[in-house]
This record gives structure tokens, sequence and C-alpha cells, in this order.
């Protein structure tokens, strides 16, 4: 019985190998070559732009460009539903943006689009219409994404999030964090350690990663023993502008009245040095060698 | 040099052929510092490099020359590695110096306060004075007793600064124990406090007192190497420190600082370790120089 179910078994094997060798792969792996290699034979050499976004966007996509990518496997139109070789017209490029930048990522993303609807730049670009707040390609790009856990994909958050976020980027980059981040130590916490990616949440909601109810368990993550009190610490302070903040305003006490001090020695300190090496001249204390 | 000798060793000046040829390899040197003193002064000068070198490019983190010297160190991680190491031998030069001060106070080695010690004192405010009327002409060049205003000044504010960098760097070192014990804003303070002192430090020691007393001072240029050799010629001494100096003759002490020092190939080879911190020092303070000036063209708007 035993020795019957094992040579079943090897046949079923041998069969599904069989069959997977014989059958042609998925229709959308299959037609990649084929109508990828359409598209680009124009795009690879276009040196005009469309508009999309209020932004100016390049059609120039080339090959190595999107062999890069993670979807080099995929249909320009999954992406581009509804384009055709033949008719994509300034009209459809237009309107198609909000839905590929959305809904193309979704179909095959959906745990990622699902969070991403309830986050704050989520409900930004679906609720509200904004179009300046992100949408995927954002943060990933478009064609040319690249894995996140990649080691380019790390030190691209900071100018990623800057764009909109300046202010906060600066200040992040006064405090210890963003010191050693900008001078290359990526493996300590950039934006998205403590604010999250998909579901960006305001602090107002108890559900964001830095709310009353998570901060602590945010900062652990990277400081295990984290407490409370630890969590007051601003890793957003620029200590030479005085902040509103009981922290901001005492740190920019601490800031001023060191800059003034070190002022003062440092002027005590050349006069006093530029004195004494004047005299020191006139007197001739440099002429000579001693022992 | 020769009146001195033969004052204060009179069976040498009685033998005159083998006197001459001694003198050539012995001398009588006034030792200003023992052994003790001249190591803690080596690890403080090793250690403070480092944390200055591996520390500061942190506060001006978005400068070209901050990413420069970071690669140059292996980066920013081999820099924090180096900086830990480096405050680790702080603390244990730090440890060493309260323990010779607690064990001079307890065995009474000597005075606390007044002549000859390093407490600042009424003469140090005088000497300052004195000092800048003889800079400007009007007057003479005080005398000195065995530490002057300036060195005092170096080494308080070294210890005080050690105290406070150090105190916040442990903070920033252990920020969960430290969210322990205070308010976890405190952090932010601590980073402020470590690097405005850091800046404050470094302008004092590269430059407006340390360098400028060791190296450029006039009788220093280029380099006052008494701190490494531990001691240096009597007529020297008497001239630099006359006080001091005249207190040993009165008190009859002076034989206790005296010791007789070989000139031979030990020395001649640490000429070259001696140029080669002065080189460093040099670098230190004409990069300290160029920074200032960096500093004042970006605030006027320059830069």
């Amino acid at each position: 019985m035993r020795g019957r179910r094992l040579i079943a078994l090897a046949v079923a094997v041998a069969l599904a190998g069989l069959l997977a060798w014989v059958l042609p792969p998925p229709a959308a792996f299959a037609q990649v070559n084929r109508d990828n290699a359409r598209c680009l034979r124009c795009h690879a050499d276009q040196t005009g732009t469309v508009v999309a976004n209020r932004e100016e966007k390049s059609l120039r996509v080339t090959s190595a460009t999107f062999n890069s990518s993670v979807h080099s496997l995929l249909d320009c139109t999954s992406c581009h539903p509804g384009f055709t070789a033949s008719d994509h017209s300034a009209d459809q490029t237009q309107g198609w943006w909000r839905e590929a930048t959305l809904h193309s990522c979704g179909n095959c993303h959906a745990g990622q689009f699902s969070m991403y609807s309830g986050s704050f730049h989520g409900k930004l670009v679906m609720d509200e219409q904004s179009t300046s707040a992100p949408t995927c390609g954002a943060c990933h790009g478009s064609h040319a994404i690249i894995n996140v856990d990649s080691p380019a994909f790390r030190p691209s958050i900071l100018p990623m999030c800057e764009q909109c976020h300046g202010s906060r980027s600066q200040s992040y980059l006064d405090t210890y964090h963003g010191k050693a981040f900008i001078l290359g130590n990526e493996s300590t916490a950039v934006c998205t350690d403590c604010h999250g990616t998909h579901r960006i949440l305001p602090r107002s909601d108890p559900a964001s990663t830095i709310s009353n109810e998570h901060i602590v368990a945010t900062c652990a993550a990277c400081h295990p023993g984290a407490n409370r009190s630890f969590t007051t610490y601003q890793v957003h302070l620029d200590p030479s502008r005085p902040g509103k903040s009981f922290t901001a305003f005492t740190s920019w006490l601490i800031y001023t009245g060191y800059a003034l001090l070190i002022g003062l020695v440092f002027a005590f300190g050349g006069v006093h040095s530029v004195l004494y090496f004047y005299r020191g001249w006139k007197e001739g204390a440099y002429r000579r060698v001693e022992h | 040099m020769s009146s001195i000798d033969a004052t204060l060793t009179p069976e040498r000046s009685g033998a005159p052929a083998r006197a001459a040829e001694e003198a050539a390899s012995f001398r009588l040197e006034y030792r200003r510092f023992g052994a003790f003193h001249r190591w803690m002064h080596f690890l403080t000068m090793v250690s403070f490099t480092v944390l200055v070198f591996t520390g500061m490019p942190l506060r001006y983190k978005t400068t070209g020359w901050a990413q420069l010297s970071m690669d140059l160190i292996g980066g920013v991680q081999t820099a924090a590695i180096l900086h830990r190491m480096a405050a680790l031998v702080t603390v244990f030069y730090f440890a060493c110096e309260v323990l010779f001060i607690v064990l001079y106070v307890v065995q009474r080695r000597g005075p606390l306060w007044g002549p000859g010690t390093i407490t600042p004192g009424r003469k140090d405010w005088q000497d300052m004075r004195a000092m800048f009327r003889w800079f400007l002409g009007r007057g003479p060049h005080p005398r000195f007793d065995r530490f002057t205003y300036w060195e005092k000044f170096d080494f308080w504010s070294l210890a005080a600064g050690t105290v406070i960098i150090g105190g916040t760097g442990f903070m920033m070192w252990y920020p969960v124990q430290t969210a322990k014990i205070l308010p976890g804003f405190v952090l932010n303070w601590a980073l402020v406090i470590h690097s405005s002192e850091a800046l404050l430090a470094v302008g004092v020691i590269f430059l407006f007192v340390h360098f400028f007393s060791a190296h450029l001072k006039p009788g220093s240029f280029p380099m006052d190497k008494v701190i490494f050799d531990g001691s240096l010629p009597v007529d020297d001494y008497a001239r630099e420190r006359p006080i001091e100096y005249e207190r040993r003759v009165q008190e009859g002490t002076l034989g206790r600082v005296l010791i007789e020092r070989r000139r031979g190939f030990a020395t001649k080879a640490a000429m070259v370790l001696w140029y080669a911190i002065t080189i460093i020092a040099l670098i230190g303070a004409l990069g300290f120089g160029v920074f200032l000036v960096w500093v004042a063209l970006s605030w006027i708007g320059v830069l």
C-alpha cells in the first residue's frame, strides 16, 4: 500500500512538471517582451514631456531603466490600462494619471493600498482630491521601482519626505538620528521608522505610530526598555530657534547662552594671543632658536 | 647655566676635564612634571584629538568637510566607536587625576591654595592686568609663579569641560537608562550642551589658550617640550617662573627638583615625536582658524 502511494505521488509530480514545461507561461508574462518592445521602441528616444499631476514628466523610458525595475516582467499596460500602441492621446494620458497611480498598484498590492487608503496621505488624495499629496509613485518611483529592502532605497527616504516636510526634515537633522543618518549611518531611525509607511497618521489619531498609545512601543522597537519618560525626547528640534514648547525654548536658551560664552571666550583669547604675539615679535622673541 | 651648576653642585666644578666631557651628555635640569603628569597629558592629548575629529563633523553634519572627515575616518559608525573608546580613555585619566587630588589633600602633600598651587588667586588677576600693560609697552613683564593664569584657566576649564561633556555624553550613550532616572527631554539639553561645550573646548585648546601658549607664545615657539620631557634647563626655568625658583632657593628645596638629564639617542629620537605632535597641532590650529573664518563668513552671509 505504502509503496503504491509513493509511486502515485511520483507520477503526479512528474506529470505536473511535464505540463508546466509544455504549457505556455501565464498570459501576462508571455506577452511582456513583444508588447513592451513595441512601447519602448518609441519611448526610448522620446524627448517630449507630458503634464501629469501638474508636473512635467519625461516621456522617455529606456529598456535599461525599465529592466532595472522590480516590475520589469510586467506589461506596460498593467499600469497604463487602456493604452494601445496606435492610440494614447494627450487626453487619455491626462485622465490616466490618478487612476493608474492608485488603482493600478492596488490591483496587485491590495494590502498596501488598503493601508494607504486609510492614511493621512491617502485621505488627502482620495477624499479631498489633493493633487500635491503623495500617491504610490511619489515614494516608489514609476519606471525604475526598486525593492524597499535594497540598500539603495533607504538613503532616498529623507529626500522623499523632505519635498513636502522641509522644516521637519531640517529639525530632524539637528538631533541625534538626523546627524548620524545624513553622515551615512543608515541603521539609525529615519522618517518611516517612527511615522510608518503606507499608513501614516497624525499624532492625534490613536492608531498612529506616534500617538500617546503607541509612541512607547515605537521607540522601544530600537531602544529596548524605553519608557514614557524616554518619549518626551524631541526628535525634531532646532535649538537655534526659540520654539514654543518647554523643551524647545529651554534648548534655545542653552544654545544661545553657550553662543554668547563662546563668543566672549574666543574674543578675549584672540585679543590676548594677538597682543602677546605682537609684543613677543617686538622684543625679538621669535628670532633666536633656543635649545 | 654654568654659574647655577657651580653653586648647586660644587663637587662637580672641581673636576675640569671629566666635567666638561660629562656636561656634553649630562645636564642638570629642573624637573617641572613627573611621570604621572606627563602620562596624564599624553592620554588627554590623544583622546581629546580623537574626540574632536570624530565628534565635530556631527555639529556641522550638512557641510562637505563633515562628510569628508567621516569618509577619512572610515564612516560614521567607525567614528562612533572611536569616539566612545576615546571617551573611556578620558574617564580613565580623569579618575586618575581625581585620585591624585584626593591623595594630595588626604596625605597633605602640599598647600591647597596660595603661592605655587594651581588654585586661582588674587595674583592671577594682577598678573593678567600686568601682562596687558606689558603687551602695550606700559609696564614690566610680571614675574610668574609655578603656574601662570592661562595655565590655571587651561587646567580648570578642561576639568569642568570634561565633567560637562562627559556627563552629557554618557547620557546620550545610554539614553534609555537616562530616561529612567531623568525626564527624556533632558536628552535634548544634553545634545545642545555636549555640542556647544565641545566647540568651546576646541577653541580653548586648539587655538586661543593651549596651542598658543605651548607652540606660539614668545619663548615656546615652535614647541614647549617640557610636558613631554619633564624637565628643562634651570636657567630657562628661573627666567620663566622666577617666583617659584626663588622660593625654592630660599626654602632650600631646589635640590628636590633638580635631575641629571642624559641627552642621548633617545632624546634625539623623541624629537621626531615632538615635531610630529607639533605638526598635528599646527594642522589642528590651522583647521580651526579656517573653520572660524568659515563661520564668520557664513554669519555675514558671504557663503
